[in-house]
């Protein structure tokens, strides 16, 4: 963990016909952290993933992700500062647009590619970083041809690091749902993200799975060198895994700490612990 | 694959099942053997009526293909086929009679020309989905059809367009060479839509059908590839138009009919979304077996609409029975031939990338 931010959620709200599902909330997550965003059922939780990610449009507030020069294109390098990044506002941009910056997300139920091999679902989370136009990929050109020999062997190490290359050419169809998650997982990392969001990883999953779950999640920190946000309704799993956790209720900010902090956090207890007692 | 001592070692015959195995090899023989089939029927093997019912079926296997890519891979739905095809056999009339620009220009035309107004279209259609873009692009075959009737220079009306055989590179074409060319933009066709399925723009359409969210949140801008996936299924509409025109040596409104739009759907189906040569097969089916076997049958084979009673009922079945159709039959057979431990269907573009040379 460092202390500089890699996203900061500034007053964000976003109502639904009337009901504020987000109500003014802000938070920060620092550089190579792994975060916590806890809320009973309908606190909003997804709803904050949905306005990062921009597949919902905030009402009020901006979103600041921290992305490096490497990746600006076009307008968005006039942004640099002197430490050779940008601190660019989310809101507004196209969804597609957003990994590109260094952000990438997973689904709450699981969503990949079922009539693809684990391989190629795995590449498509390398979509933007292929170079050769549409032409040369239907002529099959060299540049076509070097790319994707480059990225199916990146695919192929991702697959290795999570411990399932070996069902790298089986289809995703018909896989347990440990393994799809782990592919969910790899597809992320394919893009090398400053941030990932997992959506509810342990959902699904037994026990052993879980315990595993977590060791991954540290793994994925301390070897690709991304922060890991996650949204998380298995307790145990946020409070042996998240350095930080944010809670909140009804869309509002409730607290922000460490593990042990939100557990003797009383507003916490009362509106989530305190429930489940 | 850079294993010199393999290739060394391996036999004539090994070398040539290897060879087969590469998809490409695969249509370039596939071709080679359908270029036989006319001089079958010069030397009085095959009927001339029998190479006719093959060429059409050739035809509209190309038109198929671009509707795989667009229904099967892209999970978008088009009814308006045939609307594409018959713009693409009037222009190919117009270039090549009317305008007496010769076949380069004609075949150009049928293909720019369609392609451009299929992006236009999409770019309007795209944004709906389902069933109202079936609906969008019924009206847009609507529309071209009641054109074709209308626009009397272009297309001759209802009295309909006469056109002859193409002259090529000086050569005057006959039935046989036109059937040549016809497997030609066959193979190729089948080789392009290959390339696009193999790699990431296929790994892209993949993604779009299975989950909009999940295309857009891995980079995937859905519009643009909603209209790839389009204006290349009326690139091969328009194709299968020139050809069609090229081989019949005339067009009628009629011809672009839902009907043929349906029965290209029922090709697709039958065929077997997402596979090539499933494709072939399902045009084979769906159009040859009613011109060659069953118009032949005793008291069945006088039954109006046959053709349409039979794909039907081999839509419905397929979709009761065998979802993956021919190609999940195929599949079937040939399983129990499959080495231990290999995946029922392979990894797409498995065998591809061993022959990547590291450049």
């Amino acid at each position: 963990m460092s202390d500089q931010e890699v996203l900061r959620i500034d007053h964000l709200s976003i109502s639904f016909g009337g009901l504020k599902a987000l109500d003014d909330l802000s938070f920060g997550i620092f550089d190579r952290e792994i975060f916590g965003l806890i809320g009973p059922n309908g606190a909003g939780k997804t709803t904050v993933f949905n306005c990062v990610t921009q597949f919902y449009r905030p009402d009020a507030g901006d979103v600041f992700l921290t992305v490096d020069q490497s990746r600006l294109s076009g307008h968005d390098r006039q942004a640099v500062d002197a430490s050779g990044q940008a601190r660019l506002n989310l809101v507004g941009r196209p969804v597609h647009s957003i990994i590109r910056l260094g952000l990438v997300r997973t689904f709450q139920n699981v969503e990949v590619v079922k009539e693809l091999s684990l391989l190629d679902n795995v590449l498509v989370g390398g979509h933007v970083d292929f170079k050769a136009t549409m032409a040369e990929q239907l002529l099959r050109l060299p540049r076509a041809r070097r790319e994707e020999k480059l990225y199916r062997d990146k695919a192929m190490s991702v697959l290795e690091f999570l411990g399932v290359d070996h069902l790298a050419g089986q289809l995703a169809g018909g896989q347990p749902y440990g393994v799809l998650k782990k592919l969910e997982m790899a597809r992320t990392l394919m893009a090398e993200p400053r941030l990932i969001i997992l959506d509810e990883p342990a959902a699904g999953l037994n026990d052993t799975e879980t315990e595993d779950l977590s060791q991954t999640i540290r793994q994925i920190r301390d070897n690709y060198d991304c922060a890991v946000w996650l949204v998380e309704h298995d307790m145990r799993l946020v409070m042996s895994v998240c350095e930080r956790i944010c809670a909140i209720s009804f869309g509002k900010f409730l607290a922000l700490g460490t593990p042990s902090e939100i557990q003797g956090n009383k507003v916490v207890q009362e509106a989530y612990l305190g429930e489940q007692e | 694959m850079s294993t010199s001592t393999v290739t060394r070692t391996a036999s004539p015959l090994n070398q040539l099942v290897k060879a087969l195995r590469n998809a490409h090899v695969q249509f370039i023989v596939f071709g080679a053997l359908l270029c036989l089939l006319p001089f079958l029927a010069k030397a009085g093997l095959m009927r001339n009526s029998t190479l006719s019912t093959l060429a059409f079926v050739l035809i509209y296997a190309i038109i198929a293909l671009g509707l795989n890519l667009l229904l099967g891979y892209s999970g978008l739905i088009s009814l308006g086929t045939a609307g594409f095809v018959g713009l693409g056999a009037y222009l190919a009339a117009y270039f090549q009679d009317d305008l007496g620009l010769g076949f380069w220009a004609a075949l150009l035309a049928a293909l720019v020309i369609p392609t451009f107004i299929g992006l236009l279209v999409g770019f309007v259609s795209l944004r709906v989905r389902s069933i109202y873009l079936a609906i969008a692009s019924l009206c847009i075959a609507e529309i071209l059809l009641k054109t074709f009737e209308q626009l009397d220079w272009f297309t001759h009306g209802t009295a309909g367009k006469q056109s002859r055989f193409p002259v090529l590179f000086g050569f005057q074409t006959d039935r046989s060479t036109v059937f040549i060319i016809i497997v030609v933009a066959l193979v190729l066709g089948m080789m392009l839509i290959h390339n696009t399925v193999h790699g990431q723009l296929g790994r892209a359409l993949h993604t779009m059908r299975s989950s909009e969210v999940a295309a857009q949140a891995m980079g995937v801008n859905v519009l643009k590839y909603k209209l790839f996936a389009f204006s290349m299924a009326t690139l091969y509409a328009g194709l299968g138009g020139a050809l069609y025109l090229f081989f019949l040596r005339s067009s009628y409104p009629s011809t672009w009919n839902l009907f043929m739009s349906l029965n290209i759907i029922a090709m697709v189906v039958v065929g077997g979304l997402r596979s090539i040569f499933g494709t072939v097969a399902g045009a084979f089916v769906i159009f040859a077996v009613p011109e060659l076997v069953l118009k032949k049958l005793p008291v069945i084979g006088d039954v109006a609409g046959l053709p349409y009673i039979f794909s039907g009922l081999l839509i419905v079945l397929v979709i009761m029975f065998f979802p993956n159709g021919l190609k999940g039959l195929a599949d079937l057979v040939v399983r129990p031939f499959r080495r231990r431990g290999q995946a029922p269907t392979p990894a797409p573009s498995q065998p591809e990338t061993e022959e990547v040379a590291p450049a």
